[in-house]
């Protein structure tokens, strides 16, 4: 009688493992056109003389381009969003921020940002950078200082 | 040395000088006859008990060879099972790490890689808006001057 090889036997580990593949892929192309959006508040005042190690690289670079003596991150939100859909980003003192990313070519990403304050329009812009990219938002007045928000995109 | 001798330790030399001893003392050779006795005596015994248990002991070792024979069978089926699933298990794991790894950015925060921004329009309804730019190792900076509070 002849024997069945094991070794061409389909198993249902590989049918599994071909499944994910293919549903990773699917995700793959749908996480590449995805932007991930992330949005921090420094809280920036002539309070003392501090410096959030939290803030990591960007430290050095807000010194250079301010003349406020104390730095503290205040929050920081992370967000992935789909082309035309809107984040909504709470900042303190009752502000907030809505990024909705647009369409954009090759490795740039297109931001609509608007920041709100109650009813108020405190700013609407839209933003082009490249991935990794980095643009901050300074002046809203918070406490003694004001805000500063960066807003970054991967 | 009547010990000795039963238990086969007695030297040559002096065997001749028991049963020289044993042929004139009626005493010491009874006891010689006793002791040898007990051997023989021991093998019966304990021959008739291996006998007596010998079905029992088959019995046992069928049922220690029947579950050696099992976990035997069930460590070749066990060892089936990792040898297709390991690769697709793997490749499934570095897949996902590549995805979802995150990149030097997201590990760290505000760890910009371009400082390279367009800011293609700006409004407000409450404040003066001015843009910064200090140079291209430098942030771009939206600037809002609230008029209400300036």
């Amino acid at each position: 009688m002849p024997s069945r090889n094991p070794s061409v036997r389909p198993s249902p580990a590989a049918l599994a493992f071909l499944v994910l593949f293919l549903l990773l892929c699917g995700s793959g192309s749908a996480a590449a056109q995805a932007v991930s959006v992330e949005i921090g508040a420094v809280y920036a005042s002539n309070e003392g003389s501090s410096m959030d190690p939290v803030l990591g690289n960007i430290r050095g670079k807000l010194q250079s381009m301010f003349n406020y003596t104390s730095y503290r991150l205040l929050d920081r939100k992370r967000r992935s969003l789909a082309v035309g859909e809107t984040g909504e980003f709470e900042l303190p003192g009752r502000r907030t921020m809505r990024v909705t990313p647009v369409p954009a070519q090759g490795n740039k990403v297109r931001l609509s940002v608007q920041i709100t304050e109650g009813a108020k329009n405190l700013l609407t812009t839209t933003l082009g950078l490249s991935r990794g990219g980095m643009v901050l938002v300074g002046g809203p007045s918070h406490q003694a200082g004001v805000l500063i928000l960066i807003i970054s995109a991967e | 040395m009547i010990v000795e001798k039963v238990d086969g330790l007695l030297p040559r030399e002096g065997q001749g000088e028991l049963s020289a001893h044993l042929a004139a003392c009626a005493g010491c050779a009874a006891e010689e006859r006793a002791a040898s006795a007990v051997g023989p005596l021991l093998r019966a015994w304990t021959g008739a008990r291996a006998a007596e248990n010998a079905p029992r002991l088959d019995a046992m070792w069928t049922r220690v060879r029947a579950v050696i024979g099992e976990r035997r069978e069930e460590n070749r089926r066990r060892a089936w099972i990792p040898r297709w699933a390991w690769l697709p298990a793997a490749l499934a794991l570095a897949v996902l790490a590549f995805l979802f790894y995150p990149t030097g950015t997201a590990r760290q925060p505000f760890n910009p890689r371009s400082f390279d921004v367009a800011v293609e329009d700006v409004e407000s309804d409450v404040a003066t808006v001015a843009l910064v730019d200090k140079g291209e190792d430098l942030p771009r900076v939206i600037w809002i001057m609230e008029d209400a509070k300036s």
